[in-house]
């Protein structure tokens, strides 16, 4: 039998007996439009989820930390016995040696250490004034640890200082009289501010220092860390940290880094390298682990949702498989009929099996109609409640949306034609395998 | 010359069991049916005829003996083969016309080329011209309800005739007819028949009998001679009595 045959006698078929194959059909249309309702939602869920993140954007990017817990604990317990080696410390510092060790993993692009500043420092500029979050990086340019600009360069060198998003917006006049418009900060770029450190003596006496700096860039939002931060060289950091300590610099070669961003040179890589800086003894962990876990929690959720829609297409394929099996015993002597005039066995199981699938693929096609549609309503319906609850709270937040993907529909219709599919199976097999004789002679 | 027959048929056992009961249907039957012939197969109800014919067609499987058809061996086939055996040598016209009842009189003759691979113009040329030589061409977009007895019964003619089958098999085909339009169908299938196919009919008409080359007697499964088929008719079916008003 031709395809083309075949299909224009299955449609025909189908269309001899309308009102069945539609309520047949309804069943199939609830099931996939629940599947692909719920999956939708669970798809929406993630996606929401995953753009609340708190800021991973870099997906290239490692956290490592040295490693002090374990080894405190270990000498705090001698062991019994003794063991030969002379227990040197466990402790894991992150030293320039291990440094240049990490960024000998294959892999491995930058090894940056940051540190922060020790003490207090204010920010001024012109009338304006901020309190500092410093941060000092051991590189010359942002760019490296996957930071992105919004204006200016990311240079760091000594002398100069890159803002973060947010610390622009920080800047305050003090001492406003009541009633007193706070001023528009002017654009910062390119201009000079003055760094305050301040510090006090045993005995109580403030000591402050002033620091002139040009600000060379802003970073754009990135909704992490940097956004409240500004930066500046290490080395700078480093002699503002040695005048908090009375004079005294930090050897890093004894206690290492305490903060070191390490980053690869792929996404694809992270993993495996978090891993291995991991099995050296250190803490590693990469924002990318948190992404795929909260992942693969919703690729659980979009299966038991899946799951859940599955069911009612279940109940709809035993609504198929009944109509299938009706429809062979109305059609007996038709399938005597058309076995004597030469249809195989293998043909008339085609064209029930067909016919079955077809009712899965109509019903499919309304249910991804259908489950879309109802996403789609769905989506309208929260947008509006988050709108008007937006109006009360000043500020606009996710909320339960569906997402629809292409794929889902495709996938949807095709798994309720799978299911007309097997549930024709059976019905279909005894209508290819009744003997004509028996057939045309059936009442 | 004597001519090779078209059908052989040897030592042709057919047994139904109905539970602990067994039915002879056939109970060893040899015949040859010559190329070309009409042959008329008579017999009380119950005798096996329509048993027969489907075995002939390839409907059925015999329980023992051989059918042959054509030099090839019906018994020996499988399912697949039996089915394009069908569709390619045999037309089955049936007592109850057998028509699908939601399909115009033209769809219903061209519903064994649909399971054929012939082009959907060809289709409609050749259902045409077979629903013509019924004489049917105006009734071709009428539904089988549109239509009387006889005209169905053309149309079932047709649908046998349009794969051109050498082998046509009627079972009873004017039965379910009233006389005019039951001597029409046979009328037509001996035209089939000086046409050269070979025409096997199931029936009690014994009108029928004058456009047969030969005719088969069937008793309980047998064939048996005329004489005898006289002889037992007389014994089991007395002569109704007519009835007194
Ligand atoms: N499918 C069947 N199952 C059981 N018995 C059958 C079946 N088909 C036919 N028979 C029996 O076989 C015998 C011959 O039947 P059949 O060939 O239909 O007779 P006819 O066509 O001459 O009236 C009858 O006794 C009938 O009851
Ligand atoms: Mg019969």
């Amino acid at each position: 039998m031709r395809f083309w045959d075949l299909v224009s006698l299955i449609s025909e078929n189908l269309r001899r007996r309308k009102g069945r194959v539609f309520l047949t059909a309804v069943g199939v249309v609830i099931g996939t439009a629940a599947v692909v309702l719920l999956v939708s939602l669970a798809t929406g869920l993630q996606k929401s989820a995953t753009s609340n993140l708190w800021g991973i954007t870099d997906l290239s990017r490692i956290d490592v930390y040295p490693n002090y817990g374990e080894g405190m604990y270990m000498e705090a317990v001698p062991m019994g016995g003794g063991g030969g080696g002379g227990t040197t410390s466990n402790v894991k510092l992150l030293t320039p040696t291990v440094l240049d060790e990490i960024a000998a993993i294959p892999g491995v692009k930058f090894v940056i250490p940051r540190d922060y500043m020790y003490g207090q420092g204010m920010i001024q500029f012109g009338k304006f004034e901020t309190w500092a979050g410093l941060m000092g990086v051991k590189t010359d340019n942002l760019e490296n640890l996957g930071y992105e600009l919004d204006r200016g360069s990311m240079e760091l060198r000594k002398g100069t200082i890159v803002a973060g998003s947010w610390v622009v917006q920080n800047f305050y006049v003090p001492n406003l009289r009541p009633g007193q418009e706070m001023p528009e900060l002017p654009d910062i770029l390119d201009q000079r501010v003055k760094l305050k450190l301040t510090k006090w003596t045993t005995d109580g006496q403030e000591v402050s220092r002033t620091v002139e700096l040009k600000v060379v860039g802003v970073l754009r939002e990135m909704r992490n860390e940097a956004d409240g931060s500004f930066f500046v060289s290490m080395e700078e950091l480093e002699a503002w940290n040695t005048w908090f300590n009375n004079g005294q610099r930090i050897n890093r070669n004894k206690n290492g880094y305490n903060d070191v961003i390490v980053r690869a040179e792929s996404p694809e890589v992270v993993m495996d390298v978090t891993q291995q800086i991991n099995d050296m003894g250190y803490m590693a962990y990469s924002p990318q682990s948190t992404v795929e876990g909260i992942n693969s929690f919703f690729v659980i959720l979009q299966v038991v949702f899946g799951g859940i829609g599955a069911i009612a297409l279940l109940v709809a394929a035993i609504g198929i498989a009944n109509t299938m099996t009706m429809a062979i015993l109305e059609r007996t002597r038709e399938i005597g009929l058309m076995k004597a005039v030469g249809a195989t066995n293998r043909d008339v199981l085609t064209i029930f099996l067909g016919e079955a699938a077809g009712i899965g693929f109509l019903g499919g096609l309304g249910g991804a109609l259908l489950g879309w549609v109802g996403g789609y309503a769905l989506n309208v319906v929260s947008m509006q409640f988050l709108a008007s609850q937006a109006q009360q709270q000043g500020y606009m937040s996710t909320g339960l949306t569906a997402d629809t993907p292409l794929w889902l529909l495709l996938f949807a219709i095709l798994f309720a034609t799978l299911v007309g599919f097997l549930s024709g199976l059976y019905p279909a097999l005894r209508a290819a395998t009744l003997e004509p004789v028996t057939a045309l002679k059936y009442e | 010359m004597s001519e090779q027959p078209v059908i052989q048929i040897r030592n042709l056992r057919k047994t139904f069991t109905m539970g602990k009961q067994k039915v002879h249907a056939l109970a060893g039957v040899d015949l040859d049916i010559a190329p070309g012939s009409l042959t008329v197969i008579m017999g009380p109800s119950g005798s096996g005829k329509s048993t027969l014919l489907y075995l002939l067609g390839g409907l059925d499987r015999p329980t023992s003996g051989t059918i042959q058809v054509n030099g090839r061996y019906l018994d020996q086939m499988d399912e697949n083969d039996l089915g394009l055996f069908r569709r390619k040598s045999v037309g089955f016209i049936f007592q109850s016309f057998n028509l699908i009842p939601s399909m115009t009189a033209m769809q219903n003759v061209i519903f064994p080329m649909r399971f054929t691979g012939v082009s959907n113009k060809e289709r409609q040329k050749q259902a045409a011209r077979m629903l013509s030589q019924v004489g049917l061409a105006k009734r071709a977009l009428h539904r089988p309800t549109e239509l009387s007895g006889g005209q169905q019964q053309r149309v079932a003619v047709a649908r046998a005739l349009v794969n051109n089958p050498p082998i046509i098999l009627a079972d009873e085909p004017t039965g379910n007819l009233d006389t005019t339009s039951g001597f029409g169908i046979m009328k037509l299938l001996s035209k089939l028949n000086l046409e050269g196919r070979t025409v096997i009919v199931v029936t009690h008409d014994m009108r029928m009998c004058q456009f047969a080359s030969n005719i088969i007697y069937l008793l309980d499964g047998l064939t048996v001679s005329e004489a005898e088929y006289e002889a037992a008719s007389h014994f089991e079916i007395p002569e109704e009595e007519p009835e007194e008003v």
